[in-house]
């Protein structure tokens, strides 16, 4: 379990390594922390040509608001979105989505742009770019735009930024005032892929919900919103007849697969069971703006 | 193949090589500067034995480029106590029994030394998923977790 | 952790080297990275080879085309079949067991392949990267089989994996004792199931590895590999090459966990030492987790069906059971396909009471990696059975299940005792193990509470594993499988030298088991010197005239039991040589902490004076009996039978009623194991065993496809349970001491994997005794649990669950 040979160019700007990435197209991968590509270049399952590092052109972990947003720079680690008081403050569902993520060796080093680019759908960081609508920067040369996460993934392991472009940056839309979160994650062991997870923020006034939010990740090629769930408690008190009501709509709007974990079965309850659970966890965080 | 030239420090130690970029951390430890005592388990990430310090932070070798540490401070588990003069994590380890055959301490050791930077480590729960990251397959871990909460306490006495 | 210690005279009167909790001898290098495993060790000139591996279950090979990989860069060569079988024959295993058929083991497959993973081509380069690159460009074309993967299927023999075998069942046995159809016909009660436990790989940390260097001058070949078996291997290389033994040595150096899985020989260890003779250059083969993951051998793999008849006060009158073990493509060298399956059947009927037993056992080959021994050995599967069978009866007849094992588990006063396979128990505390479990886990209270649980809807559930295992096995009993080998003796040598260093040779191979520091303690305790001045040398084929290696507890028991007899016998003669220099009778002269005196006086020598005077100062002990002694002396050790050791294992687990994860929240041992050399290590063998087991109760599972590729060749894929999954737990040590081995010692190296399957299994099916769930496959894993408590849900009309 040896990586292919591979020429190894750094980049210091966005634009020394948009312009190598068009110069070598799909011969080329860019590279930052790592942790998902090596894995995948030692057992010979991907072999680029070049290797573009990228871990020069900003420094890492840029983690600020403004407008509205917060705003992180891709090379940021997994580890400084872990600690971020600013994180932890204005979006804790991403601060316990963390402690999910692998291992301590693992978030020091591999980078939320990585994450993103891996879209591993079974990961915490994409379900929560979808679950926060966020929006992620990307550039090539001579160009910018920004993709919506519900347009980010397109795949297991497939996004919609071209071999051209890379990632620079991911901005979440700050929530509303006193909303509520909840996470959930079933893995075999810890630190494991998720053999189902479930994120949600909950907004509520005068006792109804006013906005639900529900991602779900590891049930389908790409992490999703439930939307019909969604739908189901927006306005609703949320008692038991109405949860129940939108874990059925969980379950019912999924697709999952079998594989080697788990049934499509399994998959599909446990998604329910999660998405019940972030859900009464948000709820009850959430602060009733009415009051 | 192409060759690019680094420096980085080992334990305190510059050394200037020539490396293939392909060349995994854990090799360039092991054959180029023949420190043996990181330890290769897997190859993916998983099983935490390669486990060294990068500026301070642990991270796997096994899934870290040598050419990727140009400029880098590294530490190894040579880079801890020696034979007559353990460090008291290491020291920890040896009164807790908390090493069968010893393939993963090194890495074992490793982790636990980010770990005892980083986090409180005031539970066996905390101490447990901190080390969740490093398999070991001879010890049940039970005696892995008193030597990390023995070294978490004595860390907070020496604080005090 | 409390000794229940049942001390002997001889206890009263000893210095107490032995039991004491000696700080381990091996820690200071282990612990600052200065080891010594086979991959570290770096030989100017080495070469390396990456394995072309069948990625077919079952094929034909048909051309090879390496032309490519031969130029590619780096490459010293491109080796296949005939390379190799030029210079070497065949591995095979024998028996003179009936109904057993060895199967021929090519070092590179020839002809067909067998299993994925199997290797076909050796690709030998500079260093492991171009090996590999290489071994990428060469292509084998197969022409595919039919497959030989399930192994009832494989029973009907329809395709054969082995045309010379004329039969995928390739070992069978049967074992009976008593009227078994006449006590099932007459009983009150009977229980019965179908079990399954799905194969495990013993997953070491350090992956094999091996190297291997040939001195032309000498026409000598040294082997370096990560074995448990040293001595094994040298002793099968030098058939496999035709070499004599001196001329062949096989090192184990520092080796990093093996738990069986290092106790075989292998084909790439074969290769490595044709190749290193055929190039001329050093040869190194390391696994990576891939190749370990699919060409190590593999274990636990075996389908019980079996019944349980009983009284109705509970007795125990009758087991039948039949096994079906999926041994794999080859039988493993030398311990042959019979040893898991025929050691289930043995082992079935536990330390129970019980003379009507039959068990039949059948090992059939299929495109798998090879069965190997893995810690516990059909024991662990044994027991996972007939404790399950003793909760399903116990339910049955509304009878606490510790309760039923009480009355069933053999007492103290029928030892020695013959089981219902034949198996002798000599003396163990069976019922102690029991009582005492129950005690430090707070069996009554803990019911209370997990009754208390259950009313608020939880799912927390208790469960209990009684078993016995035979240990440190002596020539009578290794010799009944008829394998041409002998692991029932040990031979130490132990030397005091011209510095008054004391070093003791073993045969053994100590992987983690911390033999060179409980060796040294008994060394010491008998010779009288301090643990500190002993040098223990072991893991070296040339260190001993015979040896194996450490594997089946033996290591403690045999190399004790050896370096016993031989320390005995070298401080008599130090003492007699001491005689002469401090002129009084050897009766009155004592040795202890390395300093030789006279009783009631302070006349006294160091015994580094008396090495010096005997070896160098040539006037002071008269030559006849600078002749007639030595300050050194062998022994060797045959337990004969052997011995019992028992445990009893108690678990709580809590299942959750909606994701069906479950976490074992409490865990106790209560083991015998005999006179124990250290409690320290006892206590950490007994802790990686338990967890060994959880994983196999819970985690691990090798999965193969129908058409056999392999879907767990990673450690993403191949569960094993980190310090998140493990539990802390309690182990009590009974020091009853076996009246059958020299010193009192019995093995214990595997009990912890052997019990925890068995508790945990139970402890899921109490946790859901409100459901008629079947808990008879292991692992339980949470996508199984969820298909059991479903189905089990939909008989009785009350689905919570979409599909």
């Amino acid at each position: 379990m040896k990586p292919p040979a591979f020429e190894y160019v750094v980049a210091e700007t966005v634009e020394e390594a948009t312009a190598r990435l068009a110069e070598y197209g799909d011969d080329a991968r860019p590279i930052a922390g790592g942790q998902s590509l090596v894995p995948m270049m030692n057992f010979r399952l991907v072999s680029p040509a070049v290797l573009i590092d990228i871990r020069k052109i900003a420094p890492p972990d840029t983690i600020e608001e403004a407008d509205g947003h917060v705003r992180i720079g891709a090379l940021t680690r997994h580890r400084a979105l872990e600690t971020s008081p600013l994180i932890a403050d204005r979006f804790p569902v991403v601060t316990a989505a963390m402690k999910h993520v692998a291992h301590l060796a693992i978030r020091n080093r591999g980078t939320i742009g990585g994450s993103l680019c891996h879209a591993d759908p079974a990961a915490e960081l994409p379900a929560i770019a979808v679950l926060l609508d966020a929006r992620i920067s990307v550039a090539r040369q001579g160009g910018e735009r920004t993709i919506e996460a519900r347009d980010f993934f397109e795949g297991a392991l497939w996004t919609a930024v071209g071999d051209d472009e890379i990632v620079t940056r991911i901005d979440l839309p700050l929530l509303p005032p006193g909303a509520g979160w909840g996470f959930h994650e079933f893995a075999r062991r810890h630190g494991d892929f998720g053999l189902a997870g479930a994120a949600a923020t909950v907004t509520k006034s005068a006792g109804r919900a006013t906005e639900v939010r529900i991602a779900l990740l590891g049930v389908g090629e790409t992490p999703v919103r439930a939307h019909a769930a969604e739908a189901l408690l927006t306005g609703s008190d949320f008692g038991p007849d109405a949860v129940a009501a939108a874990a059925v709509a969980v379950r019912d709007g999924i697709d999952p697969t079998d594989d080697l974990h788990a049934s499509a079965d399994y998959r599909r309850h446990l998604a329910g069971v999660l998405a019940e659970r972030a859900l009464a966890d948000a709820w009850g965080r959430a602060g009733n703006g009415a009051s | 193949m192409e060759r690019i030239d680094i420096s980085l420090s080992v334990n305190g130690t510059t050394y200037e090589r020539s490396v293939e970029p392909r060349r995994l951390l854990s090799d360039f430890l092991r054959d180029d500067l023949r420190l043996t005592g990181t330890h290769v388990g897997c190859e993916h990430g998983v099983c935490g034995a390669c486990t060294v310090l990068l500026d301070g932070d642990s991270v796997r070798s096994c899934l870290t480029f040598a050419v990727q540490c140009d400029g880098a401070s590294i530490r190894t588990v040579e880079g801890l106590g020696e034979i007559g003069a353990l460090d008291p994590l290491q020291e920890s380890f040896r009164k807790h029994h908390a090493l069968q055959c010893g393939f993963c301490t090194p890495g074992m050791l490793m982790t636990a030394v980010d770990l005892l930077a980083k986090y409180p480590l005031s539970t066996d729960d905390e101490i447990r998923e901190g080390l969740s990251g490093n398999l070991c397959r001879c010890t049940g871990y039970v005696n892995i977790v008193s030597a990390v909460r023995e070294a978490a306490a004595a860390r907070g006495n020496d604080k005090a | 952790m409390s000794g229940i210690a049942t001390a002997g005279a001889a206890d009263v009167a000893r210095p107490g080297i032995v039991g004491a909790r000696v700080q381990r001898r091996e820690d200071p290098r282990l612990l600052t990275g200065r080891g010594t495993y086979v991959d570290d060790r770096k030989v100017d000139g080495a070469v390396h080879i990456a394995f072309c591996r069948s990625d077919r279950a079952h094929a034909r090979i048909g051309r090879i085309d390496a032309a490519g990989a031969r130029q590619a860069p780096g490459v010293l060569g491109v080796f296949t079949a005939g390379d190799i079988d030029a210079v070497a024959r065949p591995i095979r295993a024998t028996s003179n067991m009936p109904d057993y058929r060895a199967t021929e083991l090519e070092p590179l497959a020839r002809g067909k392949v067998r299993y994925v993973g199997e290797p076909v081509v050796a690709v030998v380069a500079e260093n492991r990267y171009l090996a590999e690159d290489a071994a990428g460009l060469v292509s084998v074309d197969y022409d595919p089989l039919p497959e030989v993967t399930d192994p009832e299927a494989a029973l009907e023999d329809r395709a054969l994996l082995h045309e010379s075998a004329g039969t995928n069942v390739i070992a069978a046995r049967e074992f009976a004792r008593g009227d078994v159809d006449g006590a099932m016909a007459g009983a009150a009660i009977v229980v019965e199931d179908r079990f399954r436990i799905r194969r495990k790989t013993p997953s070491a940390i350090e992956n094999r590895s091996c190297l291997a260097e040939f001195e032309a001058g000498r026409q000598a070949l040294t082997l370096h590999a990560s074995t448990q078996v040293p001595g094994l291997l040298r002793d099968a290389l030098a058939e496999i090459f035709d070499l004599p033994g001196r001329r062949l040595r096989v090192v184990a150096p520092d080796v990093g966990g093996g738990f069986g899985a290092k106790a075989s020989l292998y084909p790439e260890e074969v290769v490595v030492c044709a190749l290193a003779m055929r190039l001329g250059r050093p040869v190194k083969w390391t696994s990576d987790r891939m190749e370990d993951l699919t060409a190590t051998s593999q274990a636990f793999d075996e389908i019980v069906r079996a019944r349980l008849a009983l009284e109705p006060d509970g007795r125990f009158v009758a087991l039948d059971a039949d096994v079906i073990g999926d041994v794999g493509a080859y039988s493993i060298y030398p311990w042959t396909a019979s040893l898991e399956p025929v050691q289930v059947v043995s082992f079935l009927p536990g330390p129970y009471r019980l003379q009507n037993y039959r068990g039949r056992v059948r090992a059939v080959a299929t495109s798998k990696a090879p069965m190997g021994p893995y810690r516990g050995v059909g024991r662990p599967i044994s027991t996972f059975v007939m404790e399950r069978l003793v909760d399903m009866a116990a339910k049955k007849l509304a009878m606490d299940p510790a309760e039923l094992r009480a009355r069933n588990l053999v007492r103290d006063d029928e030892f020695p005792y013959k089981s219902g396979s034949g198996i002798v128990w000599d003396r163990s505390g069976f019922q102690d193990c029991l009582r005492s479990a129950l005690d430090r886990f707070g069996y009554a209270q803990r019911r209370t509470e997990q009754a208390a649980a259950r009313n608020e809807g939880r799912l927390v559930g208790i469960g209990i594993a009684s078993y016995a295992e035979l240990t440190g096995i002596g020539s009578r009993i290794s010799a009944a499988p008829g394998m041409p080998i002998n692991t029932g003796t040990e031979r130490a040598t132990i030397e005091i030298d011209s510095t008054g260093g004391v070093t003791a040779a073993f045969g053994i191979a100590s992987h983690g088991q911390g033999l060179e520091t409980t060796l040294a303690q008994i060394v010491a305790e008998e010779l009288g010197v301090r643990v500190e001045d002993v040098e223990i040398i072991h893991g070296d084929s040339a260190a001993v005239a015979h040896s194996t290696g450490t594997y089946a507890s033996r290591s403690t028991v045999l190399a004790g039991g050896a370096a016993t007899l031989s320390a005995r016998a070298l401080r008599k003669q130090a003492i007699e040589a001491a005689s002469y220099l401090l002129e009084a009778a050897e009766a009155d002269i004592e040795m202890r902490g390395g300093v030789i005196s006279v009783a009631g006086t302070d006349s006294s020598i160091t015994l580094r004076e008396l090495a010096r005077a005997f070896y160098t100062e040539m006037r002071r002990i008269p030559k006849e009996a600078r002749e007639s002694l030595e300050l050194s002396a062998s022994a060797t050790y045959d337990p004969f039978f052997g011995t019992t050791t028992g445990a009893t294992h108690v678990a709580e687990v809590e299942v959750d009623p909606q994701t069906f994860g479950v976490t074992v929240r409490n865990y106790v041992v209560a083991e015998d194991c005999g006179r124990i050399v250290n409690p320290m290590i006892v206590d950490g063998q007994v802790h990686g065993g338990v967890a060994q087991g959880i994983g196999a109760a819970l985690y691990e599972e090798v999965v193969h496809d129908e058409s056999g590729q392999i879907l767990t060749g990673s450690f993403v894929d191949y569960v094993v349970p980190s310090a998140a999954e493990i539990p802390d737990m309690a182990v009590i040590h009974l020091e009853t001491e076996s009246p059958s081995t020299l010193g009192g010692y019995r093995g214990m190296g595997e009990g912890g994997t052997i019990g925890a399957p068995a508790a945990i299994a139970n402890a899921v099916a109490d946790a859901l005794s409100g459901l008629d769930a079947r808990v008879n496959e292991l692992p339980i894993t949470p996508d199984r649990l969820f298909r059991l408590i479903r189905d089990a849900e939909q008989r009785k009309g009350e689905s919570r669950y979409e599909a």
